[in-house]
């Protein structure tokens, strides 16, 4: 799979603009990202070579709302009504972390909009009494990958930006374990892949067990030695497992990669 | 200091010094003998009050009829009512991570949850017994002990995306009787599987080695060990001696002298050897993991902490001296295959004059 590039593009939606990237031909992807803001991972880049990929700037985190949102519920109809603009039919969902939970709740409420759920790292489910993600931007990327060294650190965002961020997350994260989603998610009829880094320390991989035992249709798979970005960290196992859900979705179970060593 | 009876059920009759050894000296008679003997040692040793009977993986040699060791652990569990059963182990990176997982969850609910599960990354011919790059060993054997910990913790299905191992669908019956699960060794000669050890907060072991070389091994892994933040149990640390006891010092020697020395399987086959080196299996010290390995002669092998002969009392001094040096908690022998009625002496000699008094250590 060779890299995509992805270009800038906007669409209204409930009086807000949304920004956000796109890049491939294929089926629809829309990628909703987590509490630092818009990020595109390798793993993001390879899956566009096979499909439409759609990374979307959540509302809020980018330019400032008149009205920012009152609640998870809330702001995932405005993403979902945005991505009606776009007129993708249905689409698959990819989510990671604080936009893991965003996709869940836009799965329970506009379950007919989507073929798959992807869910990387989601935050929906947490261990109680975490302290809030660290404001230190080289702390942040220790705290993040298995392998800092490996990684590129991020320009920091501006500090108002990045504060106007962190006051949104902790506005709209919710509880730990949040009964109002939870009881949807037995009803929830789609195929979930739920994916956790062996190595995440912001949301423990623990955390994966609770989405497989609520939700019907749930496959969890531990990504080893990444952290809580496996996206970047193992950009081709990431990708190429989730083009193949997504394309067969429950009957990934089952390899097609031949096992033949000479013919 | 507990005591550990290692045997790696060695066929007992005459075969060539290479590897692989050809089967045309092989005698399926011999075969039963030795591994009836095995058996007749690890109940001798349970019914001594060992506190651990163990059994290893060696391929195509007769230095061990054992290539799964769980099968024979598998027979343990029925024959052994007390002794906690080791492996040490599967030798990961050839193997199948989730059938380790199953086989170790098997023996520990045959046994009651008396099984202790080292994980070995094998010795350096092993690879290629199941077409296997020792360049990749360590790697493979890194992620699959992290594969098998969650097969045995994970109480949902899942799946692995590894970098050697991919599996979409995980989930073992029987599970470990211990909980979380049975302890964990490993061998950490190297400094590389010091560190790992250390990080993972794992026991280890020390064999084919020498009490100098173990003490820098376990001096590392200590450290290490505090830098990660922890201490060791002292049962996580084991070292492994050959025996041979007899009344008095002078039959030890003569029954040992009698036998003359044992090829050295794994390294017999020196291009094998050298291959595996040159793809970097020995890691960061090759010279000093390699010389670790080199033969020496009786006296040299009491004197570096290799061998303990002599009578009770002497044994228990040489056990004494390794334990002021390594302080492991746990001392596993192996008993020399001087001939099946001294052999058997020599168990319970240990068992009934040494092991009451290493229990004080």
């Amino acid at each position: 799979m060779a890299e995509a590039t992805f270009e800038e593009r906007f669409v209204e939606a409930d009086g807000v603009r949304v920004r956000y990237l796109e890049a491939g031909e294929g089926p629809p992807l829309v990628v909703l990202h987590g509490a630092g803001g818009l990020r595109l991972g390798g793993a993001h880049h390879l899956l566009a070579a096979r499909r439409r990929v759609i990374a979307i700037e959540i509302p809020g985190f980018g330019a400032p709302l008149a009205a920012p949102p009152a609640s998870m519920p809330e702001l995932a109809l405005t993403v979902a009504a945005a991505v009606d603009r776009l007129r993708l039919g249905r689409f698959d969902l990819m989510g990671h972390s604080f936009g893991g939970k965003l996709a869940l709740w836009l799965a329970v409420e506009r379950p007919e909009a989507l073929q798959a759920l992807v869910l990387v790292a989601p935050a929906a489910v947490r261990p109680p009494g975490r302290p809030p993600l660290p404001e230190d931007p080289e702390q942040l990327h220790r705290l993040l990958h298995a392998h800092p060294e490996r990684q590129p650190m991020a320009p920091p965002p501006d500090p108002p930006l990045a504060a106007r961020r962190r006051e949104l997350v902790a506005r709209l994260i919710g509880p730990p374990r949040e009964p109002a989603l939870e009881a949807r998610l037995p009803a929830l009829e789609l195929p979930v892949l739920v994916l956790f880094g062996t190595e995440d320390r912001v949301v423990p991989p623990e955390m994966g067990r609770v989405y497989r035992s609520l939700i019907p249709n749930c496959h969890l798979v531990f990504v080893f030695d990444a952290g809580h970005l496996p996206d970047a960290e193992r950009p081709e196992a990431v990708a190429a497992l989730v083009d193949d859900f997504l394309e067969r979705q429950q009957g990934f179970l089952v390899r097609r990669r031949s096992g033949l060593v000479h013919p | 200091m507990k005591a550990a009876l290692f045997s790696s059920v060695p066929y007992l009759g005459e075969a060539p010094a290479t590897w692989p050894v050809p089967a045309d000296a092989y005698s399926a008679e011999v075969a039963m003998t030795s591994m009836q003997l095995a058996l007749e040692l690890f109940q001798l040793a349970d019914e001594l009050g060992f506190d651990w009977v163990t059994v290893a993986e060696h391929h195509y040699a007769p230095l061990s009829l054992t290539p799964n060791p769980a099968v024979m652990a598998g027979a343990l569990t029925q024959c052994v009512r007390r002794a906690r059963i080791a492996l040490l182990g599967p030798t990961l990176p050839i193997l199948n991570p989730v059938r380790v997982a199953e086989e170790v969850a098997m023996l520990d609910t045959l046994s009651g949850g008396r099984v202790i599960a080292g994980m070995l990354r094998g010795t350096s011919n092993e690879y290629v017994t199941y077409d296997v790059n020792p360049a990749e060993s360590r790697a493979r054997f890194e992620e699959a002990l992290q594969l098998i910990v969650r097969a045995w913790t994970e109480p949902e299905p899942f799946g692995w995306l590894g970098r050697y191992y991919e599996y979409r669908s995980v989930s073992i019956w029987p599970r470990p009787v211990q909980r979380p699960h049975p302890p964990i060794y490993m061998s950490a000669s190297s400094p590389e599987a010091g560190e790992f050890a250390a990080r993972r907060r794992l026991g280890v072991g020390f064999a084919f080695t020498t009490v100098p070389l173990a003490a820098e091994a376990v001096g590392h892994y200590r450290r290490e060990a505090a830098r990660a933040g922890w201490e060791p149990d002292e049962d996580q640390v084991l070292y492994r001696v050959a025996a041979h006891l007899a009344e008095t010092d002078e039959q030890a020697l003569q029954d040992l002298e009698a036998r003359g020395s044992r090829p050295s399987y794994s390294r017999s086959n020196r291009a094998i050897d050298d291959a595996s080196a040159g793809a970097g299996y020995y890691g960061r010290d090759t010279e000093r993991q390699r010389s670790r390995l080199q033969r020496h002669g009786l006296r040299e092998r009491i004197e570096l902490g290799q061998l303990l002969a002599g009578s009770p009392d002497t044994v228990l001094a040489q056990a004494r001296a390794i334990h002021q040096v390594l302080r492991p908690g746990v001392l596993e022998v192996v008993f020399e295959p001087v001939g099946r009625e001294q052999t058997l002496r020599a168990v319970e000699l240990f068992g009934t004059r040494v092991l009451p008094r290493l229990r004080e250590l």
